[in-house]
């Protein structure tokens, strides 16, 4: 049990210090990804992926949110993926 | 309840609420605001439907069943996006004739990186439970082989099914790569106990209300997607509770300590005009020794420790003219399971000590659109006593 406190408390830590190491600062690769390529490269990797004719565009502001938490997606990949998948509708 | 655990879960709760407090009053002005425009509601109704068909090959018994429409079910999923901060999913199951509420979470966004959640959620332990085992993603007929009640005991929902707890999660860009966590505090497991009563050794894992003791499990996922087209993920799960009944002087301080591994490799290739798709996962669970009881008087002792893992592979010719191959997903799987050796429950081999059960899946996915398909597989598991039993599965899963 000590060890796996320990662990914990490393994990939050580490994940603690990460965040505000990071602040702002978003992977620059990603930034220049289109909504399109990151919709390529992100939605399928669970499932196939949905386009953008199978929900209206309030339908994918809330599945977008879903991906978000569920899938563990960035905020800026989340919100460009989301508009790509909008704006092609 | 030991004192440093408070210490991590008031705060918890306390977090929640604030940010619930301060975001509930913005979600009010919203409204106002937003009540004169028409299409603003953010509730999406899901849903996936399923229908099963098994047949067994190798029994040989003339009185048996060996071919049935073996399972259907519905289930129903309550998105709602109440404001840039909060969301409140919940799925409802309607398997073969039982309801029950999956889970329901209301989550709040922190900051970009973190989210808090609260409620019924699926394990975030492993990738399976939280991501893979919706019907509509798994592309087999059924589940991998599992630890549970169909070759154990009790049902271990070693890493699926749900729990009831806080959590907070969040992806944090690192460079070109990706790190993903989800730590949790829950109610914890429960040592299942025979017809008489006795603690038999196996774990449950969704123990919802926490009948036996005051230990809340801590556990969670740390996710890292090291390539910048995120198709390669690897997590790292653990997660360790008190699953012993309280104030009980043998069996009250056994715990149980589960850790996982997981990976998935997705991508889709120009050249072979495909997507290959790559995923498996190992579990094992470590649990204190003690005294069971083989009679009222008689007691043993053995090693508490079980593996479980699959690994599966497809390939889907997406990128292909042809319509019908560009819909058809070719699909392999391995399967292990490792009951302790000495557990009186278990498969066991010819000298009746426990082995490994092992099978292996083929199977197609034809896929009718993204999230509805006809699913067939031939399996073949083989028992640690060396028997053998073969199996055709046929599912048709439809979601909307
Ligand atoms: C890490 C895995 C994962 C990734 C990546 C992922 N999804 Fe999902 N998605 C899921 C799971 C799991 C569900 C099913 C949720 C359930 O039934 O409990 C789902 C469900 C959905 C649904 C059905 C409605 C809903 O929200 O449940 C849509 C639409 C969807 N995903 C779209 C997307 C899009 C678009 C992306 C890319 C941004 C994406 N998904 C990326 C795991 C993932």
């Amino acid at each position: 049990m000590k060890k796996l406190t320990l662990l914990s408390i490393a994990l939050v830590a580490g994940i603690g210090a990460a965040i505000l190491i990071i602040g702002c600062v978003t992977s620059k690769t990603v930034t220049a990804k289109s909504g399109m390529q990151l919709w390529g490269e992100n939605c399928i990797r669970c499932h196939n992926a949905p386009s953008s004719g199978d929900y209206s565009n309030a339908q994918w502001e809330t599945i977008g949110m879903h991906m978000k938490l569920r899938a563990n997606l960035t905020d800026v990949e989340t919100n460009k993926i989301v508009e790509f998948l909008k704006s092609s509708n | 309840m030991k004192p440093k655990k408070l210490l991590v879960i008031v705060p918890l709760l306390l977090a929640f609420s604030m940010v619930y407090g301060q975001d509930s009053t913005q979600t009010e002005t919203n409204m106002k605001l937003l009540s004169g425009v028409p299409g603003n509601t953010k509730l999406l109704l899901t849903g996936v439907a399923w229908f099963g068909f098994q047949a067994i090959l190798n029994d040989k018994v003339k009185t048996d069943v060996t071919m049935n429409f073996n399972s259907y079910g519905f289930s129903p999923m309550f998105l709602w996006k109440l404001s840039d901060k909060l969301f409140f999913e919940s799925e409802i199951e309607i398997n073969n004739g039982a309801i029950e509420l999956e889970f329901a979470k209301l989550s709040c966004v922190l900051n970009r990186y973190m989210t808090i959640g609260a409620g019924r959620m699926l394990t975030p332990f492993g990738a399976y439970g939280e991501r893979w085992e919706p019907v509509h993603i798994e592309r087999f007929p059924n589940a991998h082989l599992r630890p549970d009640d169909n070759l154990l005991p009790d049902d271990t929902h070693l890493y699926w099914g749900a729990i009831m707890g806080v959590d907070i999660r969040g992806c944090l860009p690192l460079g070109s790569s990706k790190l993903n966590y989800a730590l949790y505090v829950s109610n914890g497991p429960l040592l299942s106990k025979d017809e008489n009563g006795h603690p038999t050794g196996v774990i449950q894992y969704e123990n919802l209300l926490d009948e036996n003791n005051n230990n809340k499990e801590v556990g969670g996922r740390i996710g890292l997607l090291p390539f910048s087209n995120s198709s390669l993920e690897i997590g790292f799960s653990a997660k360790h509770g008190i699953a012993g009944d309280r104030g009980d002087s043998v069996y009250g301080k056994i715990g149980a300590t589960a850790y996982a591994v997981d990976l998935s490799y997705v991508k889709s290739i120009d050249a072979i005009k495909s997507t290959i798709n790559f995923r498996g996962q190992f579990n094992t669970v470590m649990v204190d020794k003690a005294n069971y009881y083989l009679t009222d008087s008689t007691t043993y002792t053995f090693d508490n420790n079980m593996q479980n893992y699959f690994v599966q592979f497809s390939i889907r010719p997406s990128m292909v003219r042809s319509k019908f191959l560009k819909k058809t997903e070719l699909l392999f799987r391995y399967n292990s399971l490792t009951s302790p050796k000495d557990a009186l429950w278990g498969a066991k081999d010819k000298n009746g000590k426990g082995g490994t059960i092992t099978r292996m899946d083929l199977g197609l996915c034809y896929w009718l659109s993204w999230k509805t398909g006809l699913r067939l597989a031939y399996e073949t598991t083989a028992m640690p006593d060396g028997t053998h039993k073969n199996e055709f599965l046929a599912s048709l899963v439809y979601g909307f």
